[in-house]
C-alpha cells in the first residue's frame, strides 16, 4: 500500500506547499508512489488516517498551537518543511518590534495587544490572539526538518525517496560555502560582502550567492561551533560588530540560539 | 630550449582549430576575476590573467560526477559505468597547477586505478603558460618550487614580450607528441632563433629573482618542521576561527577527497551512485559507522590539512602536496593562512 502523506500549513506563506506542486516534472512520479490524502494548497478532500505530515509554517496563534497537536496525532511521521516550521522563519521578527525585554526582544503576551500587532491589524488588534512565534518543534516532536525559505524541492523529493526506500534520511552538516566553492562562484566576501554563508547549513545549492545576492541564513546554523568563529572572525577581521550579525541572523534564525561570543 | 615560437594571433588561430576537436577550458573573465570555464572560440579566453580563482581540477575530477548507473528489473540488477571521453585541452595552465596535476595523476593510478578520472585524464590535452612574475600577493609556489613545471603538459607557453606588448610573443618548449603535432601540423609560428634563446635565457634570469620566498625555510624541510609540531598550540589558537567550512579544501588544486553517495529515483528501480567532492575540514569528514568522530575539533582538522599539504602527501609520492598557491589562503574569510602557520611553526621550536 501507498503511503498516505498530508501537507499543512500554520502560519506562513504557504511558499512551501507550493514548492510540493511545483515540482511539475516530478509530480506524476510522486502520485505514483505515495496518496495524498490532505492538503489544503493543492485540493479539498480531507483525510486524518495520514501515515507522513508535512507541515509549513510556524506556530504563532492559539490555533497554530492546537492544530500542530492535531497533526501529531494524526501523522505516524510529521517532518517540518521551510524556514518557518523548523526554525520559526520570519515569523519570529515580531518579538523584535516596539516594547523591550530581554536581547531587546518585545514582550509578548498571551492575548497583549502589542505594538507590530497594532501596526498591522490597527484597531481590529484584539481580534487576532498571537503567541510567540516558535518552530513547531517547541510545542510536538518532530521526526524531520526540511528547512530554506521556501524549503528545496529536489531536497523534499530526496527524503520521500530516502523514507520509501527505508533509508535514513540526514541533512547536510556543513555550510552553504561548501556549494558555493563546488559551484565555482566567486566568494562574497572578496565584494566585501559579509555573506552569512559561512554559518548556514547547506542543501540549497549556495542559490542566493551565485546570483550575486548574500546568504541570509534561511536554513539556519549549521553549528555553534561555526557561530563562535563567526563572532570572533567579524569583531577581529572585519570590525563588524556583533549586533550587526545579530540582526542579520534575526531575519530568519531569530528563534536559534544566537548567542555570539 | 625553445622548440618553437607563436605570435599571439597565431596561437588563438591554433586554439580555434583546436576548438573543432577538442572542448576547450581556459581562463575566462567573470566578476572582475578569472576562472576556468568552457569556451567555444580563442577569442573568449584571456591568456593576460593573473590567476584563476579556482584551479582547473574540475575540468578533470568534477565536484559532482555519476560513477555508475544501475537499474532493477524482473529481479536482475544491472549497472552500467560512466566514464567520460570527451576529448579536451585544458588552455592556460600555470606551472603551479600542473604541479597539482601530477599529483592527482599519480593518486588516481595508484593501487584501484580511477578510470572516472584517468579516463578524463587521457583525453585531455593540457596547455601550460608560464609565470614570468607571481600572480599575485601572497603565493608561495616559489618556495614550493612549483613556479616553474618541465613536464606535466603537453605543451607550455613562455610569454617572452614586455606586458602590454602590442603583439605578445611566446616561447613553445613541446611537452608530448600531441602538443608538438598541434603545433607543428597547424602550421603556425616560426623556429627560434639564437636572439630568441638569449630573450629566453633572460627571462629565466629575471624570473629567479622576481619570485619572493615567503617562508623561513626549504619546501623539504617542512616535513621534519611539522614532525616536531604535532603538540604545537597553534593548532587550537587558530582553528578558533575556523567555521569548519571547507573552502580551503575545495579551492585547493590538490585536495582529491571524496564522498560516495547512492541516488535512487522514487520507484526505486533505476539509480546512480554519485561522487562528489569532500573536505578534511567539514565535522563529519572523519566520522565513521557508530558515530565516532577522529578529529572532532577544528585544531585537530586544521592539523590534518596542513600535515596532509606538507608531510604526508610530500613523503608518501616525492611530490609537493601543496604547490603554493595559497588559493586555501585568499579562500578563508576567517583569514587564517598557511604561510604564518608554517612560520609561527618554525619560530616555536
Amino acid at each position: 500500500m501507498k503511503p498516505r502523506i498530508a501537507i499543512f500549513s500554520l502560519t506562513g506563506c504557504e511558499g512551501c506547499s507550493l514548492a510540493i506542486l511545483e515540482l511539475e516534472d516530478q509530480l506524476l512520479d510522486l502520485l505514483g508512489a505515495v496518496d495524498i490524502v490532505n492538503f489544503r494548497e493543492g485540493m479539498t478532500d480531507r483525510a486524518w488516517d495520514i501515515d507522513i505530515g508535512f507541515v509549513d509554517g510556524a506556530v504563532s496563534t492559539p490555533e497554530d498551537e492546537k492544530e500542530v497537536r492535531h497533526f501529531r496525532e494524526h501523522c505516524k511521521v510529521l517532518v517540518a518543511i521551510g524556514s518557518c516550521a523548523c526554525l520559526g522563519g520570519i515569523n519570529t521578527l515580531k518579538h523584535y518590534q516596539g516594547a523591550t525585554g530581554p536581547k531587546g526582544r518585545g514582550a509578548i503576551g498571551e492575548n497583549g495587544s502589542d505594538a507590530y500587532r497594532r501596526y498591522v491589524y490597527g484597531d481590529k488588534a484584539e481580534w487576532f490572539p498571537t503567541t510567540e512565534a516558535r518552530p513547531i518543534s517547541a510545542v510536538v516532536k518532530v521526526d524531520y526538518e526540511l528547512p530554506g525559505c521556501p524549503m528545496v524541492k529536489e531536497e523534499f523529493l530526496a527524503f520521500v525517496t530516502s523514507l520509501l526506500a527505508g533509508r535514513t534520511f540526514k541533512l547536510p552538516d556543513f555550510a552553504v560555502c561548501v556549494e558555493c566553492k563546488k559551484r565555482g562562484t566567486l566568494c562574497l566576501y572578496e565584494k566585501g560582502i559579509l555573506c552569512l554563508g559561512p554559518v548556514t547549513r547547506a542543501g540549497c545549492n549556495a542559490i542566493c550567492p551565485a546570483f550575486g545576492s548574500k546568504c541570509e541564513g534561511c536554513r539556519g546554523i549549521v553549528s555553534k561551533e561555526a557561530l563562535v568563529a563567526a563572532g570572533i572572525n567579524l569583531r577581529e577581521q572585519y570590525n563588524v560588530e556583533l549586533q550587526e550579525v545579530l540582526d542579520d541572523l534575526r531575519l530568519y534564525g531569530a528563534y536559534q540560539e544566537a548567542d555570539l561570543p | 630550449m625553445l622548440d618553437r615560437m607563436l605570435t599571439h594571433p597565431e596561437l588563438l588561430e591554433l586554439v580555434n582549430e583546436l576548438a573543432l576537436q577538442r572542448r576547450i577550458v581556459g581562463p575566462v573573465a567573470r566578476d572582475g576575476r578569472y576562472f576556468y570555464e568552457e569556451v567555444t572560440r580563442a577569442t573568449d579566453l584571456d591568456l593576460t590573467f593573473n590567476y584563476c580563482v579556482y584551479s582547473p581540477r574540475g575540468a578533470l575530477f568534477p565536484p559532482q560526477e555519476t560513477l555508475f548507473v544501475f537499474k532493477r528489473t524482473n529481479g536482475t540488477f544491472t549497472a552500467e559505468p560512466v566514464i567520460d571521453v570527451r576529448p579536451t585541452a585544458l588552455v592556460g595552465v600555470h606551472p603551479c597547477d600542473i604541479h597539482a596535476i601530477r599529483l592527482l595523476d599519480h593518486v588516481f593510478e595508484q593501487d584501484q586505478r580511477d578510470e572516472h578520472y584517468l579516463s578524463r585524464r587521457a583525453h585531455t590535452m593540457i596547455v601550460g603558460i608560464d609565470c614570468q612574475r607571481p600572480c599575485t600577493e601572497g603565493v608561495f609556489c616559489a618556495d614550493m618550487e612549483t613556479n616553474a613545471a618541465d613536464k606535466g603538459f603537453d605543451v607550455m607557453l613562455y610569454p617572452l614580450s614586455d606586458p602590454g606588448a602590442t603583439e605578445p610573443l611566446y616561447g613553445v618548449v613541446y611537452g608530448t607528441s600531441i602538443g608538438r603535432d598541434w603545433v607543428l601540423y597547424g602550421r603556425r609560428g616560426r623556429i627560434p632563433t639564437a636572439t630568441d634563446e638569449r630573450t629566453f635565457e633572460q627571462y629565466q634570469r629575471h624570473k629567479t629573482d622576481a619570485f619572493p620566498r615567503m617562508l623561513r625555510m626549504k619546501a623539504d624541510e617542512l616535513p621534519a618542521l611539522l614532525d616536531r609540531s604535532y603538540d604545537s598550540l597553534l593548532w587550537e589558537a587558530t582553528a578558533r576561527r575556523c567555521y569548519s567550512c571547507g573552502s580551503c579544501n575545495l579551492s585547493c588544486p590538490t585536495c582529491y577527497c571524496f564522498n560516495i553517495l547512492d541516488e535512487t529515483d522514487l520507484s526505486g528501480t533505476t539509480g546512480r551512485r554519485e561522487r562528489t567532492w569532500d573536505g578534511c575540514h567539514l565535522r563529519e569528514f572523519a566520522e565513521v559507522a557508530g558515530g565516532h568522530n577522529f578529529r572532532p575539533k577544528a585544531g585537530s582538522r586544521l592539523r590534518h590539512r596542513i600535515y596532509r599539504k606538507a608531510k604526508w602527501i610530500r613523503q608518501r609520492t616525492g611530490l609537493p602536496g601543496c604547490v603554493g598557491c595559497a588559493r586555501c589562503d585568499r579562500a578563508c574569510t576567517a583569514k587564517i593562512n598557511s604561510v604564518e602557520i608554517y612560520n609561527q611553526l618554525a619560530e616555536e621550536v
